[in-house]
This record gives C-alpha cells, structure tokens and sequence, in this order.
C-alpha cells in the first residue's frame, strides 16, 4: 500500500492499557491556563521515567467550562489505579494550585471511578479551606495570598490507551522533522487525545531492555537507528537516514485510530520513504493498529 | 399505570389539615383508589379520606400534581424521595419537611417552615416563602443538611437558620436573620438581605447580591472574585432559571468573616458592582 508514493508497511502499532483523567483548567485569560497546563503537562513524556504521561488536548472557550472562563483541557495518563491519584495529587498542587487565576475541575463527570484530588489538597489551606457543594459535586476553596484556589474534590479515571504510534522513515532528517511537523499539527486539538512527546515527536525510540545492564528497562531501538545500520540487525531500508516517531495516547481505540489516520496522512511527503511502526510482536500490548488498515477503513484497533 | 396523578381538591377544608403522613413518593406504587383511601387529619375531625377531599384522576406515577388553594395543608411532601410532585397553589406551613430527593414545585407562596430540615432533592418555591425556610424546627439545632430550596419571591425571618449543608435561594428580599446560627451550607440573596445575616454561625455562606449591612460581629478582610461563585451562579442561571447577571458572574465581592462571636469560619459575600 502506498500513499503519495510512500510505502506504507504492512505492520501494527501496539499499545497499552493505561488510566487516563481529563482535567479542565481555567484561568483569567488563555495565558494563565495555558501556563498552568505547560507545567502541569511538562516532563510527563512516558511512565518510564516520569510516572505519568499528559499532554494537552484542545484549548477551551468559556463556553466550554464550569466557571465560564477561557481554560484548557489536559489528559493525564498513569498505568496503574492507585498511581493516578499520587500523580495528579502532586502535578495539581505544584503547578496549578501554584498558577495564578486558575481553578482545576474534573472533565470526565460520568466516569465512575473516582479519584481525590481536592480532597488532599485542601490540606494546604491549613484548617481555613472550606467546601463546597453545587450540583452534587464536591469542590474545595482553598486560600491563596492572591485570593482563593478552587478545585474539585475528585476527577474521574477511566480506562484508557497508551502507546499508538507510528514512525517517519525519510531520506533526510529535514525530511523526517518536517513530515512529522505536518502530522502533528493535522493531529492537534484531535478529540480525545495527545502527544506527550516534546513538540509531539520522539527521535529516540525505545527497545525493551538493554543489550548491556539488566536495570536498564528500555534502550535505544537499534534496529532503527540510521547510524547503526552496518552493526546491528537494521529495518531500515536503504536510502532511510533519519527516522522519527509519533506517539499518541487516548481515551480509547478509536480516538487514536482517527488520530493516526489524519497524521499518517499528512506525513505522507516528499522524501518520506516508508511508514512504519513501534511493536513488541504482539506480546505485551493489547492493542494493536494496524496501519494498512487504519489508513484503508478508518478504524485498525 | 398513568403519565401523572392529578388531584383536584374539591373545596378547601374547614380547618388545618395535617398531610404530612401523605409518602407522595410512594403513589408510584398506588392506584387512583388506593390513593384515595390514604387519610389526612383534619382538625376537629379527625382522619379523613383523600378521596373525600380531592378529585383524583391516574395512578401509579411517580409524577404528582396537586390543584387547589393548600393554605391549611401542612407538611405536605414531608419526606419526599423521589418523583416530581407540583402543587399548583399556595400551600400552608412545613411543605418539603425533610425532603430527601426528587423535585417539588410549588406555584404560590408557602406558610411557615418550608424545606424544615430538607436533606436532599429541590424545592422550588415560585412564589414568597414564610419565615425559617430551610430551617431548623423552632427548638432544634439542626436545619437544612442538603438539598436545594429555591424560592423565587421573599424568604421570610431566619431563611436556612441551623444549617448544615444545602443551597438556599432566594429571588427577591429576605427577612431578618437568614443563615442564622448555621454550621454550613449557602444562602444566596438575589434582593435585599434582612438585619443580622449569619448571626451565631459557626461556618456558612451568605452570598448578598442586594443590599446587606454584616452584623458587628463580622470583619472585613477582602474584595476579590471568588471562583467557586462563578461555579453556583451558573448552576443557578441555567439549572434554577434564577435572575444571574453577568456583572454578577464577573464582579467582585466584599468579603466579610464572621460569626466572630462564633468560630469565624462563615462569611459574607457582598457583590460588589465595582
């Protein structure tokens, strides 16, 4: 299957069952919930080595929010259960409750897993916190020098999928980074889901394990790297010098289904050699998608 | 099994009529006969059938209205968990008496006590409300501890006096001493705020978006945009139909603590058009 004269090869990416909450931030302005989210959603690249994974799914208009405030909307992804509340638990106090203007409330009302986050961080207010109950939900206004920081007492959690992805295999680097631009910027503001790498791509995929140290967990995908192609047992076809990776997480299958359909799509340029991408033969993931057929029928998980 | 029970009350009672024994949320369960044998006390009569009383169309519906002038009727809806129950009229003292769930309506105006010791559900009052809705019992500590008690004219005296949690709302002007002695929970005043709001209360919101003089017992500390009002005035707006502006949704708010006489930990929202 070709797109554009780019091959598209007849692989799978295989993704992970992971814990994902939807957080709504607001601010007085776009800036301060924005500079709340950035934070909030910095180094949460992969559970690997950060715990959690998050990244921001699409910007908010008043409208949109509890408060009627302009906000953003953040997903935020754990592996396990009982991980999601300690991580959301320090990520909000340290970098929203921190923020100016901003309130943080809870994007998956219907979920009935419930996790507290309010909950343990009204305990900064020191005994003058005081709550809330408006509609059957719980917030908690704690006292700030600049006034009064509101969150909601608990967030839902759902199941969720971690780890689709697939990968950019150019001629050149140029052409590697500027197909992988254009994925990303037609895969942004995609409903239910994110990118949590830098700018939404990863030059340094991983393997599990590691030839060498039996701590190391994870360790550079060889087999893909360009400069390696004469040591190792390439996959790169001949003329590939730079290849890139787009990971997306999502609240479910399909979500990131569409997600990579539209970003496969646009990475489709000039120079790209082929799409590939990330698996473990199907071992250790649940999900698979399929490239071929995400790009043929729209839905490969 | 019909869309909603209607009963018509066929002339009003000669004397107070105690309806608090009446379950309405249980008619779900009851035919038109069934319902009309349930008894009501009449005073200087006794029991008397609802059948004697009202006209009674439909059974076994979790929908109730009621037509007529209820002035004598008390504590009609007491305990009410569940179902939607509109009483077209006005209604006499205690209506909502510790209501735990569902929605009842009233379309006139409601005596004394109405929501006393509400837990749960709403009451939307559309016209005036006697003293101590959502109140405590006269001799009984605890009022309100959940719910929501609307009322969309005047709350008399003492409106949610020994509350504990809950929402109360009120359209117009309230009386004298609204938030009396509570421990928590809102009272939001969209008119004038009567003498002594909050007095005695330990914790507890008086938001004032009228007039209000904070007893002596309150300090200022702030003016500031509480966010968590942005939240409840929305909630009022779209889910209650309450008068919200939008200055009220973006202006600020004076705020006062008190009881000081007390613990403290209550206050005074006063909005602000500033």
């Amino acid at each position: 299957m070709k797109i554009r004269g780019v091959l598209i090869e007849d692989t799978f990416a295989e993704a992970f069952t992971m814990r994902a909450a939807r957080l709504l931030i607001t601010g007085a302005t776009p800036r301060w919930a924005m500079a709340a989210a950035l934070k909030l959603t910095g180094f949460a690249t992969s559970v690997i080595g950060c715990k959690c994974e998050a990244g921001i799914e699409r910007e908010l208009l008043p409208s949109d929010t509890p408060d009627g405030r302009p906000g953003v909307s953040v997903l935020f992804m754990t592996m396990s259960k009982d991980d999601m509340p300690k991580r959301l638990i320090e990520r909000v106090g340290q970098t929203v409750l921190t923020c100016p203007t901003t309130a943080c409330f809870d994007g998956l009302p219907a979920a009935p897993d419930r996790v507290g986050v309010g909950s343990a961080l009204r305990f900064f207010g020191d005994g003058f916190q005081a709550s809330k109950v408006i509609s059957g939900e719980r917030y908690w206004r704690v006292p700030v020098m600049e006034g009064e920081f509101l969150v909601q007492e608990k967030f839902g959690m759902i199941k969720a999928v971690g780890g689709g992805n697939f990968l950019i295999l150019a001629r050149t680097a140029d052409a590697a980074l500027a197909a992988a631009e254009a994925a990303v910027d037609t895969m942004a503001g995609s409903p239910g889901v994110f990118l949590p790498f830098p700018g939404g791509v990863v030059r340094s995929g991983s393997k599990v394990g590691s030839r060498r140290s039996k701590t190391m967990i994870a360790s550079t995908n060889d087999a893909f790297c360009p400069t390696l192609r004469a040591v190792t047992k390439s996959e790169l076809a001949d003329g590939v010098n730079s290849v890139l990776e787009i990971v997306i997480n999502g609240v479910d299958a399909p979500s990131i289904s569409r997600a990579m359909r539209a970003g496969i799509d646009a990475a489709c340029r000039t120079d790209v050699v082929s799409i590939s991408a990330g698996n473990y033969a199907g071992k250790l993931g649940p999900h698979h998608f399929h490239l071929r057929k995400i790009m043929g029928e729209g839905n490969g998980s | 099994m019909s869309d909603r029970i209607v009963l018509t009350l066929r002339s009003r009672p000669s004397g107070s009529v105690d309806a608090s024994s009446l379950a309405l949320h249980e008619w779900s369960e009851r035919s038109d006969s069934d319902i009309g044998r349930l008894t009501v006390r009449l005073a200087g009569a006794g029991p008397v059938a609802l059948g004697d009383l009202f006209r009674i169309e439909g059974g076994r519906s979790s929908s109730v209205r009621l037509t007529g002038d209820f002035t004598v009727f008390e504590g009609l809806g007491t305990e009410l968990a569940g179902g939607d129950v509109l009483i077209e009229g006005n209604v006499g003292d205690r209506v909502g008496t510790r209501m735990r769930g569902g929605q009842l309506t009233v379309t006139g105006n409601a005596a004394w006590g109405a929501g006393l010791e509400m837990a749960g559900g709403v009451l939307d009052i559309g016209g005036d409300a006697g003293p101590r809705a959502g109140g405590a019992p006269l001799g009984v500590k605890r009022g309100m501890t959940g719910g929501e008690l609307i009322v969309r004219g005047n709350a008399g005296m003492e409106a949610g006096a020994g509350m504990r949690r809950g929402l109360i709302a009120v359209a117009g002007d309230a009386g004298e001493g609204a938030g009396r002695t509570t421990l928590a929970g809102t009272v939001v005043v969209f008119g004038a705020t009567g003498p002594n709001p909050g007095q005695w209360s330990k914790r507890g919101t008086i938001v004032a978006l009228g007039p209000v003089t904070p007893p002596a017992t309150y300090r200022y500390a702030c003016t500031y945009r509480p966010q968590y009002l942005a939240v409840l005035l929305r909630h009022l707006a779209t889910d209650r139909r309450l008068p919200v502006t939008g200055e009220h949704l973006t202006g600020s708010y004076q705020r006062y603590s008190g009881d000081l006489a007390e613990l403290g930990a209550g206050e005074i929202l006063a909005w602000t058009r500033t």
